[in-house]
């Protein structure tokens, strides 16, 4: 064998390696009085925390709580995130939650048809045309209404918000190293896109320059061949050349899969799926057994999982520096579960204040319980270690690269995306 | 360590076989150079070291390739990958990841090394290439010479005792080249890894190589030591050239060699002096450019910058990557950015500046050929881009093609440009561009993966455009081509230009621009094979 | 030809995910009222919300279950990421939308498994590029995947002009059912429940359809599909047979099926002597074009 270096042949400085134990040793404990130093949390800690905040939101509709929340995950996102680009997302979900309640809201008016007493102003109704017959726009504007869809539209919003909260704490690319093993091919293909991504980007720009040399202009429908032809042309070739590199370098090496387990996860994925179908025909058909539905729907998805979970094993692989979950990030979780928690603890207890009815108009009031619901929610603004920063370590060079990177982000603000248009 | 038995690969396209019962054996710890025209089968043979082809490429592998013990039949890339660790052309087209730590864990990963055994390799390997300061960059923005040397440390992280190497610094400028060569040349004496490596610029290795492999372009491959194989071989670095020329034996691979035989010729030339081209007889300017200046977010690209064209002259733009080249050819262009100064062609119709001219005017006074000439062409055939080119300067049919026969006569009209090789395309955009008839011609480094013969075949294109009465300036960082091209040098550095004159002044006043023959017999003012055959068969004439 | 071998098993696993991923977007035509509908109402858009990317993956995960090539996986990853770069570009214009574009014809070319595959990888490489993600997005994947699948199911017969009108004309349709899908999901989500453009529960299915109809009419998405439509069209029409022509060539070069053989050595003679008349296994592949190596 090859004679390698070995760390104590003294190829390896020992402050290096010093340093590494340092940097991403165990000692990073949250919360036991040791000094914590920057690291990045692993991202599924932060979607488990936004997940439980939108599920806390999605089961009040009191503006209180709901505006409390909000306020938590922009207190979260802004003493935790980091200096990558998709950090600066939060703000984005923030306008998109506003767009969403005035939309509640203005759809109430002009559509809402006019129920309840206290009437607001009174605009002229106008019946639409036959085709749309039995609607008919404007009309009495009521508080009531009014105050319903602020109230809808405000636990969307908060929902969304929370999301938003993940996308700008969790890192998409360690998200990526998380899946599991049956998904590991469409998991590299997206790795592969999100490198490519940027170059691809670098190569429109520098193809849209070369037009001009041959007297053409770089833009409209017209340049639309003699930009997209080069670019894709070149990123053809690299396919080819990155499948040479992936298969030289060990891809693919799977285990051979035994005939009786290939076929105990076929029947299992297609056995869950089964039930899926089932049990969603029994959650929309009012005839069905009402009990049936869900849980037939809920087995089948576990069985289906299992199945796929089981496929994946046959993959062969280890990961680097893999993200473990350590206690910051069960408190980090811990935290988004319990404010859950509470919240529908809270909804079983006394439903009333959560969901407070606009008629009677009445004033939205907080319990205790809800409180707590959100102080657990917010403790991960101290819990979680800080992020590392990693912008003060990059030297400056490539004004290139950056640009291009940052343009594919700039050019897009992801308020578009949650409309449902891609 | 490596196996060649009677092997014989045939594509499924039926073409000529690429190898032909080829038999050959390369033994632990070699460095092995491969050598041959593009197309030659150089890509074939270092493939069929892991088994990529037939695996990968499909086709049929007569014979036996063996690789420490492995056979490629039942072996394929992917069960190799722990033996052999393949680099190819372009590092950044290789990359499955994006940032350097985590491209050089993935061959690991797909071999399932334990965490902690990765996590050791992956620090001893960033050293040993020293490339640790570059651990969390994104590839995409390191420079190419280190986006290789990280490329060999991501297959290195698997502990290979064998290193492919196809063509690893073809795209790279000499600085990077020498930065990939002197890596490569430690990893075989440090740690015994047998290197085989294909490279067509033989002059920065050959001395190092222990054997020469050299493909004919028929299916054999001539085995054995490099100064015997370099003897019967048309394609040479200069320094062998010369050798030759004098009759030295064994041929020098290095200048120190060539030094040191070389007292007796220096004294046959004491007497006489290299023959230059006359200079054009009062030459017009053809374009003149004032304070040129070039902005990028960040960096000023081009500082101030006056330059003086004249007809008939070969100018060759020379500095680092990132000196200002590209912008100022972009900006005398016309469509780059420029944020100040002034530019007059000086052409048929008076004097104008490009910049104030829509592009098809502008490519009329100044054509360029961008670095990626690939860029320009966008059909699927070589006859559907010279139509274009036609029609869109307004030409008569077929003058497009009648510069391509000149450029590289005989393309297959049916072609498709991605298809041609890298000289054919710069031939195909050329002509592009030259359809326009443009006093001024630019050329953004057209040399880069070009081959001697390819190189040596576009010299001989552009020297035809400057007996054509055309003013041309070639931006390329390749000495020799210069030393053979050029009738004046210009070299930038952080936007300025810092030197600029006569070849032969300014390449020999400096080591770092002073091509193989002027360093062989330095202090005497020598730059080509061609200055002293010439000087040799005069001197013998008389006597 | 297909560069992903989609299996029986494969095909039945897609039409079940499929079918039950229908529910989700649905879902507001069907419901029933009931005397708990109000609950029911609550719970269903969260039940479905989670379901789907279950479902996503697990289409996902089957079809890459039979080990994905190195080649296809790389092709794969390189068209998302065009796509994923290019989709930024039109999304300043409204209606303008150059995702469907590449999808559609690469869909075509490499085969509807490809397409599926393609489809869910670039919006979600779009996604994490943008900092775009959440419930939606599993919607918008499987909607893109299934536009990416029925341009891979296309008659294989069409060749030249009809190819291209039947692609372009496909490429319609689908902008339009894409926008519809997502109209779909997002209806009850933006209207609320109780205006007069939200779907009633239990109401006959073309009262609802009626109020998707003017919901979609109302907040002018349909003019956005239309734009949408146009612009997938008219880029197919233009560029449409050069990039088929680029995607063939690539896949050719990639030589998915070549076929791999191992054989005896034999001697440089025979070969020369051989090299007139072999015929290699693959009949019409045999005498394609030359491909150029270096």
């Amino acid at each position: 064998m090859v004679a390698w270096p070995r760390p104590d042949d003294g190829v390896v400085p020992p402050t290096r390696m010093a340093e590494v134990t340092v940097d991403r040793g165990p000692t990073t404990g949250a919360g036991r009085g040791m000094v914590r130093l920057p690291r990045a949390l692993h991202p599924g800690a932060w979607w488990l925390w936004a997940l439980g905040l939108a599920t806390a939101a999605s089961h009040t509709t009191n503006p209180l709580p709901l505006a409390l929340l909000v306020a938590v995950a922009a207190l979260v996102v802004v003493r935790r995130r980091g200096d990558a680009p998709w950090a600066l997302a939060f703000r984005m979900y923030v306008w998109l939650g506003a767009v969403i309640v005035a939309m509640r809201v203005v759809f109430r008016v002009v559509f809402g048809g006019g129920q309840g007493e206290h009437v607001l102003l009174r605009l002229p109704e106008i019946p639409l045309p036959e085709w749309a017959a039995g609607i008919r726009l404007f009309g009495p504007v009521a508080a009531e209404q009014v105050l319903g869809g602020l109230y809808d539209g405000l636990r969307l919003a908060t929902m969304l918000i929370c999301l938003g909260a993940a996308n700008a704490l969790a890192n998409p690319k360690r998200l990526l190293k998380a899946v599991p093993g049956a998904l590991y091919a469409v998991g590299t293909a997206v790795v592969v896109a999100l490198s490519v991504a940027p170059q691809v980007v670098e190569s429109v720009l520098r193809v849209r320059r070369a037009r001009r040399l041959r007297g053409a202009p770089g833009r409209g429908m017209r340049a639309l061949r003699a930009i997209a032809l080069p670019v894709l042309a070149d990123a053809l070739d690299r396919s080819l050349a990155l499948a040479a590199s992936m298969d030289s370098r060990g891809y693919g090496r799977t285990a051979a899969v035994p005939a009786g387990q290939r076929a105990v996860t076929g029947a299992l994925v297609l056995g869950g799926l089964v039930g899926v179908c089932a049990g969603t025909y029994g959650l929309l058909d009012a005839t069905g057994p009402d009990r049936l539905g869900l849980p037939m729907l809920l087995a089948g998805l576990a069985a289906a999982v299992a199945g796929m979970l089981l496929a994946g094993r046959r993959i062969r692989r280890s990961r680097y520096r893999p993200d473990r979950w350590r206690p910051a990030e069960l408190l980090v979780a811990g935290c988004g579960v319990t404010a859950a928690a509470l919240t529908m603890l809270a909804g079983a207890v006394d439903p009333e204040p959560l969901y407070p009815p606009v008629s009677p108009l009445t004033w939205p009031e907080l319990t205790p319980l809800v409180l707590l619901a959100v102080a657990a929610a917010a403790l991960p603004a101290w819990l979680a270690p800080p992020p590392p920063l990693t912008r003060t370590a990059r030297p400056p060079s490539a004004p290139t690269g950056v640009t291009a990177a940052e343009a594919v982000r700039a050019a897009v603000p992801p308020t578009r995306v949650p409309g449902g248009r891609a | 360590m490596i196996r060649f038995d009677r092997v014989t690969v045939r594509y499924p396209d039926n073409g000529p076989a690429p190898l032909r019962d080829v038999t050959l054996r390369v033994e632990e710890g070699e460095l092995c150079l491969v050598a041959g025209r593009t197309g030659a089968g150089k890509s074939t043979l270092l493939r069929a070291i892991n088994g990529l082809v037939p695996h990968f490429t499909g086709g049929t592998l007569h014979g036996t390739v063996t690789v420490d013990g492995r056979d490629t039949r039942t072996h394929p890339p992917r069960d190799l990958a722990d033996v052999v660790g393949v680099v190819g052309q372009d590092p950044l087209s290789g990359f499955v990841t994006d940032t350097v730590e985590e491209e050089l864990a993935y061959g690991m990963e797909q071999l399932a090394l334990p965490p902690t055994v990765m996590r050791k390799r992956v620090e001893e390997t960033l050293d040993l290439l020293g490339i640790a300061d570059l651990r969390n960059r994104p590839l995409r923005t390191l420079s190419g010479g280190q986006q290789q040397r990280v490329a060999i440390g991501a297959v290195l992280t698997t502990h290979p005792r064998v290193l492919v190497l196809d063509e690893p610094t073809s795209a790279l400028d000499p600085t990077a080249a020498e930065d990939v060569l002197a890596t490569i040349t430690r990893l075989v004496h440090d740690l015994g890894v047998t290197v085989v490596l294909a490279e067509h610029r033989l002059e920065r290795v050959v001395q190092y190589a222990d054997r020469l492999l050299y493909l004919p372009g028929d299916g054999r491959v001539v085995d054995g030591p490099p100064a015997e194989v370099l003897a019967d071989v048309n394609l040479v670095p200069p320094l062998v050239e010369l050798g030759r020329l004098a009759g030295w034996t064994p041929l020098p691979l290095s200048v120190r060699d060539a030094r040191r035989q070389a007292t007796e010729l220096r004294q046959r030339l004491a007497r006489a002096t290299p023959s230059w081209p006359p200079p054009a007889t009062e030459p017009a300017t053809a374009l003149s450019a004032r304070r040129i200046v070039v902005r990028h977010p960040g960096t000023v690209a081009v500082a101030g910058v006056d330059l003086d064209l004249h007809t008939g002259q070969i100018v060759a733009l020379m500095g680092r990557n990132g000196s200002g080249k590209s912008s100022l050819l972009w900006a005398v262009q016309g469509s780059g950015p420029r944020q100040g100064g002034a530019v007059t062609v000086f052409g048929p119709t008076g004097a104008v500046d490009p910049r104030r001219l829509p592009a098809h005017q502008a490519r009329r006074h100044v054509g360029l050929v961008p670095q990626t000439p690939g860029d320009l062409l966008y059909l699927e055939t070589v006859d559907a881009e010279c139509h274009q080119a036609d029609r869109e300067t307004g030409v008569p049919a077929g003058t497009c093609r009648a510069l391509l026969d000149q450029l590289a006569p005989g393309l297959p009209g049916d072609r498709h440009p991605r298809d041609l090789s890298e000289g054919q395309r710069l031939a195909l955009a050329l002509a592009v561009q030259l359809t326009a008839a443009p006093p001024v011609v630019l050329l953004d480094e057209p040399t880069r993966g070009l081959d001697y013969d390819a190189k040596r075949r576009f010299a001989s294109l552009v020297r035809g455009l400057a007996a054509a009465g055309r003013s041309v300036v070639v931006a390329t960082h390749d000495v020799e081509l210069v030393a053979a091209l050029a009738d004046r040098v210009i070299v930038m550095a952080e936007g300025e230009i810092v030197a600029d004159g006569a070849t032969a002044e300014v390449m020999l006043a400096s080591p770092a621009f002073a091509p193989q023959v002027a360093k062989v017999l330095a202090p005497a003012p020598w730059l080509t094979v061609e200055q002293v055959a010439a000087a040799l068969g005069a001197a013998r004439e008389p006597a | 030809m297909s560069v992903l071998r989609v299996a029986p098993r494969t095909a039945v696993v897609l039409v079940l995910a499929s079918a039950a991923a229908l529910a989700p977007f649905t879902w507001p035509l069907f419901i029933p009222a009931r005397p708990d509908g109000a609950a029911r109402a609550a719970e269903a858009p969260l039940v479905f919300v989670v379901m789907l990317p279950v479902l996503v993956a697990l289409a996902l995960a089957e079809l890459t279950s039979g080990g994905i090539d190195s080649k296809a996986l790389a092709m794969l990853g390189v068209l998302a990421a065009v796509n994923a770069a290019l989709r930024p570009l039109g999304a300043g214009t409204a209606g303008v939308e150059t995702v469907f574009f590449l999808l559609v014809l690469a869909g075509r070319v490499f085969g509807p498994g490809f397409g599926f595959l393609l489809g869910s990888t670039s919006l979600f490489a779009s996604a994490l590029l943008t900092a775009g993600v959440g419930p939606w997005l599993p919607f918008q994947m499987l909607a893109a995947s299934w536009v990416g699948l029925g341009a891979g199911l296309l008659p294989r017969r069409l060749r030249g002009r009809a190819e291209v009108a039947a692609l372009a004309a496909y490429g319609a349709l689908a902008a339009y059912g894409y926008g519809l899908l997502m109209n779909l999901w997002f209806w009850p989500f933006s209207t609320g429940t109780d205006t007069q453009l939200s779907y009633v529960a239990g109401a006959p299915l073309l009262e609802n359809l009626h109020r998707l109809a003017v919901f979609t009419a109302v907040t002018s998405t349909f003019g956005w599909d239309t734009g949408r439509a146009v612009t997938t069209a008219l880029a197919i029409v233009l560029a449409g047979p050069a990039v088929l022509t680029a995607l063939r060539r690539a896949a050719r070069r990639a030589a998915f099926d070549a076929p791999v053989r191992f054989a005896a050595p034999r001697s440089a003679v025979a070969d020369a002597a051989v090299a007139a008349t072999d015929e290699l296994p693959g009949g019409p592949r045999a005498n394609r074009r030359r491909r150029v190596r270096r």
